[in-house]
């Protein structure tokens, strides 16, 4: 087993949610691992790679595969889409350079998404966690179909003592969130969004759990705006409860 | 960039409750469809995989399969026009229908025709256009473009139909699909019968063999490629296939994914036209392979996209295309692309214009689900992310001009200066701390941002206030104690938790038989008998009794049971033999009765070839068609028979999978549109 991890927070963890990090800090060390927090490490880049500036994606991910190239052992993110830029992204930003592409395919090798990593890299599934009340999942888009992970959040949170786990109606549709999509495309990410919320309504839970916190403030933004109770909250942020 | 039609277009779409609802009732069908197609599959995903290498594979080595195609296409005797662009291939169109003087062309769907605006160039010189298809057939009398590659008329409800066939055709207003349908039969099959061209699409050419792949459900695609003098093919470079067994591998893709159909109700493999001993099809089938920009596609980082088989499943999956419909993909000056949802939103750049339509591509959150969707696994959402790179045909990735929203790149700008320095990224971060702070000191709400409209984000969601200290901030100080409290203990029990491997294995089916195949028709609404060679005559006219028919069009002797015909003269059927020269009063004739040379147990199908004795006609033209098909010939899949020597010789040949069909209007199942509404298939049992 795998004595130390490098945690990549991911920007919107670290600004928005840092309980969120160090829940994720906990829930690893629970599961058996040390984590380091290489210092240098920023945002993957997933947001101007997304709005088609390449040039500056590059540059943001040449600061990450830096930040972490003198830290060995698996990156671990608690992100299925940041995750998913450095696995499959990376190669696509730098497939016409030489000396960068085998950087990028080194640092995709060892990055695992969060839910993945404590499933199938450490087998575990049982945190002994706990948690009052009815909840339910969403598989997030890139964790979903851009990385293949589903059963991994799914097990860790049929886990979790107490809970009462339900499924979602259409829980792999996308909550409307994509990134600068959001923001360039306000009026069909709404729509998006509020059929989402109203799948989430029908599940009868009162929180839905993902595994992105992108899904997690673009789903808790509208609940919020639209007066609702109910709360979106990170894989994290349940599997630290004791 | 400026996409305010754009936006104003997507704000319209969402407010019309009529496209709302018409939309939400497409995406719920076709996808639930497309799944239980694909269930019958035995590995679909191998399936997919390998139609990708398929596809991957012909536009790598375009010229060397067209070249291939070309030769063999013309020794079948079809005239193989290369047009490079919109205007030479509208330029063929009209010198081919100028030597035959024509006046009225039938149309079958096209998307090709559709991309260079071949309705309104004909128009223009006095040449009557009708479309077929029944949704195009609406679209074209509403005076609009399709609003879906497979299903044109998906936005519009009954009612929309009711009233445009009420004030276009003068019927009495109805709400009843089915009345719509028969009126729209009525109608166009005066046209196939009077038209002097014949315009169709292809969905796949195959260069082994030279031969031309159409399918569709209701039977335009059969009438206009068989009854007019002249046949004209439309079709894209790239919508070739390398062999038989490589098109019976997108057959089995293609219908599953558009309609959720096994195969659709008629695919016709078209070779050569009327030969001198046959009994019908056209004197001439040209084919013009238009490229039009894809050339210079495929020398770009966009090549991927011309492994497109238009089969639609990426709109009908898609979450945007849900949202806002066809017609919303517009480009600059707020025309409609032909081609929307996500494949269009990369072809539409890729052909006909970065600047024009580079737009659309930013519509998306980059979901997946179109990729999922796709039968040919092609990587929309990579693709998708090259057009907002700024991409232009004949161009790799690099050195493009992004089309991102000016303020957007700037804000973006401003983050990669801060993200790529651990110091200034940690300065913002306590920047956005500090907003927060403040923010929540003149705001009732403590966890709360509630950002303008204009900002994006504002207009439905509210934003979460910045922690005054990042994670980063904190973890220094706290992760030591985390540590240490923790002491990276392993909690008991974990190890056992571990997942138990799922394997999943797929049951290897029995071979298929008659019976199989009894279950597929009758599924398609066909009816079958089986019974022994002298109970044929008994069933027919059992049938015909049933129907009140007493005239019979038939096939000859040869490709009949020895002494049927006798039997059934003898019997009072009046019997003909058609031709293409008497089709008009074969028209009225509602039955007809033909051989069938094969059966297909997985779909349901009989293959019918055409030649000397054996119109196609025969099978498409009646009411009621009555198929004899011997048991030996029944197969287990469509692979076994499209490698049969009789498809490769014959000018023409049909699959027909079960009774004529359409979804146009409202996705309501209607029988019957252009070809037979009933389909009796008679097997007879081996001795």
């Amino acid at each position: 087993m795998t004595d130390t991890v490098q945690l990549f927070v991911t920007c919107i963890i670290d600004t928005l949610y840092p309980e969120t990090g160090e829940a994720v800090v906990r829930v690893l060390q629970k599961a058996g691992v040390k984590v380091s927090f290489p210092p240098d490490q920023t945002c993957c880049g997933q947001p101007a790679f997304n709005a088609g500036l390449r040039q500056q994606a590059r540059m943001m991910a040449i600061q990450t595969m830096r930040a972490f190239e003198t830290y060995p052992g698996p990156v671990v993110v608690p992100s299925g889409s940041c995750a998913s830029m450095i696995r499959h992204s990376y190669s696509e930003l730098f497939i016409d350079d030489p000396i960068w592409l085998p950087r990028a395919l080194a640092l995709a090798k060892r990055t695992y998404e969060f839910s993945e990593y404590l499933v199938d890299r450490l087998g575990v599934t049982n945190l002994e966690a706990s948690f009052e009340g009815r909840m339910t999942y969403h598989s997030s888009c890139h964790l979903l179909r851009g990385l293949g992970v589903d059963r991994q959040p799914r097990s860790l949170l049929a886990a979790v003592h107490n809970a009462d786990l339900v499924e979602l109606p259409n829980t792999g549709d996308c909550c409307g969130f994509g990134g600068v999509f959001s923001i360039e495309h306000p009026e069909i990410s709404a729509a998006m969004l509020d059929r989402k919320i109203a799948n989430l309504e029908t599940s009868g839970a009162s929180i839905l759990v993902a595994c992105d916190a992108g899904c997690v403030t673009n789903i808790n933004g509208g609940l919020h705006r639209q007066h609702k109770s109910q709360r979106a909250v990170h894989i994290a942020d349940i599997l630290g409860k004791t | 960039m400026m996409t305010k039609v754009f936006h104003s277009r997507i704000r319209e779409s969402l407010a019309d409750e009529n496209l709302q609802s018409a939309l939400d009732a497409n995406a719920e069908r076709r996808i639930s469809v497309r799944q239980d197609a694909f269930a019958s599959l035995i590995d679909p995903q191998g399936m997919r995989e390998r139609a990708h290498v398929v596809r991957a594979d012909v536009v790598e080595h375009l010229d060397r399969y067209l070249e291939q195609f070309t030769i063999h296409a013309q020794e079948n005797g079809m005239v193989v026009h290369p047009a490079v662009d919109a205007a030479q291939a509208i330029k063929l169109v009209l010198e081919i229908a100028g030597q035959h003087d024509a006046r009225l062309i039938a149309k079958s769907k096209t998307m090709v025709s559709e991309e260079i605006g071949l309705n309104h160039a004909l128009e223009k010189h006095s040449l009557k256009v009708i479309e077929t298809d029944l949704g195009e057939y609406i679209v074209q009398l509403r005076g609009e473009p399709p609003s879906h590659i497979i299903t044109p008329a998906v936005h519009l409800r009954r009612q929309d139909v009711g009233r445009l066939f009420h004030e276009k055709l003068g019927l009495p207003y109805t709400e009843d699909i089915s009345i719509m349908t028969n009126a729209a039969r009525r109608i166009l099959r005066q046209v196939f019968l009077d038209a002097d061209v014949g315009i169709s699409g292809v969905n796949f050419g195959v260069a082994e063999t030279g031969t031309l792949c159409v399918v569709t459900n209701e039977g335009n695609g059969r009438m206009v490629t068989t009854l007019p003098r002249v046949h004209i093919a439309l079709m894209g470079i790239e919508r070739l296939v390398p062999t038989m067994i490589d098109l019976s591998l997108m057959l089995s893709l293609l219908p599953r994914s558009a309609t959720g159909q096994k195969l659709s109700v008629y695919t016709s493999l078209l070779n050569s036209p009327r030969r001198s001993e046959d009994p019908d099809g056209p004197q001439e089938r040209h084919v013009i392979l238009v490229d039009n920009g894809r050339r210079d596609v495929q020398a770009s980082g966009l090549r991927e996209i011309l492994y497109c088989i238009r089969c639609g499943a990426c709109l009908n999956a898609c979450p945007v295309f849900r949202e806002i419909g066809g017609h919303a993909y517009v480009n600059l000056l707020g025309k409609s692309s032909p081609y929307s949802g996500p494949m269009g939103s990369v072809v539409s750049p890729a052909l006909f214009g970065q600047l024009e339509y580079g737009h659309l591509a930013r519509a998306s959150s980059l979901c997946g689900a179109c990729r999922e969707a796709c039968p040919v696994d092609i990587d929309l959402p990579k693709l998708l992310l090259r057009v907002r790179t700024g991409i232009k045909a004949n161009q790799a990735e690099s050195n493009t001009k992004p089309n991102a929203p000016g303020l957007l790149t700037v804000g973006l700008k401003l983050f990669t200066f801060a993200a790529t320095s651990p110091w200034r990224f940690a300065v913002a971060q306590r920047l956005a701390g500090i907003f927060g702070s403040l923010a929540a000191i003149f705001s009732k709400e403590k966890s709360w941002l509630r950002f303008p409209d204009f900002s994006g984000w504002g207009y439905s969601k509210d934003f979460p206030r910045p922690a005054a200290r990042s994670f980063r901030d904190r973890y220094i100080k706290k992760v030591e104690s985390l540590q240490s409290t923790n002491d990276h203990a392993i909690l008991p029990g974990l190890a056992q938790a571990a997942l138990s491997e799922i394997k999943e294995t797929n049951p290897i089916p029995a071979s298929k038989g008659i019976g199989d195949f009894e279950a597929e028709l009758i599924a398609l609404g066909g009816y079958f008998i089986s019974c022994k060679l002298d109970e044929v005559s008994h069933n027919i006219l059992e049938t015909l009794r049933v129907h009140g028919i007493d005239r019979l069009m038939v096939w000859e002797t040869p490709y009949l049971p020895v002494g049927l015909i006798e039997q059934l003269t003898k019997a009072g059927i009046l019997i003909s033999h058609p031709t293409v020269e008497t089709q008009d009063t074969n028209c009225l004739l509602r039955a007809g009765l033909t051989g069938a040379s094969a059966g297909i147990a997985d779909s349901g199908s009989v293959l019918l070839s055409g030649g000397p004795g054996r119109p196609l006609i025969a099978s498409l033209l009646p009411e009621v068609h009555i198929a004899l098909l011997w048991e030996k010939d029944v197969f287990e899949n469509l692979s076994q028979v499209l490698q049969r020597k009789d498809v490769k010789q014959a000018s023409a040949s049909v699959l027909i999978t079960g009774p004529s069909r359409t979804a146009d209007i409202e996705m309501a199942l209607t029988i019957g549109v252009h070809g037979p509404g009933e389909l009796h298939v008679i097997c007879i049992k081996s001795e």
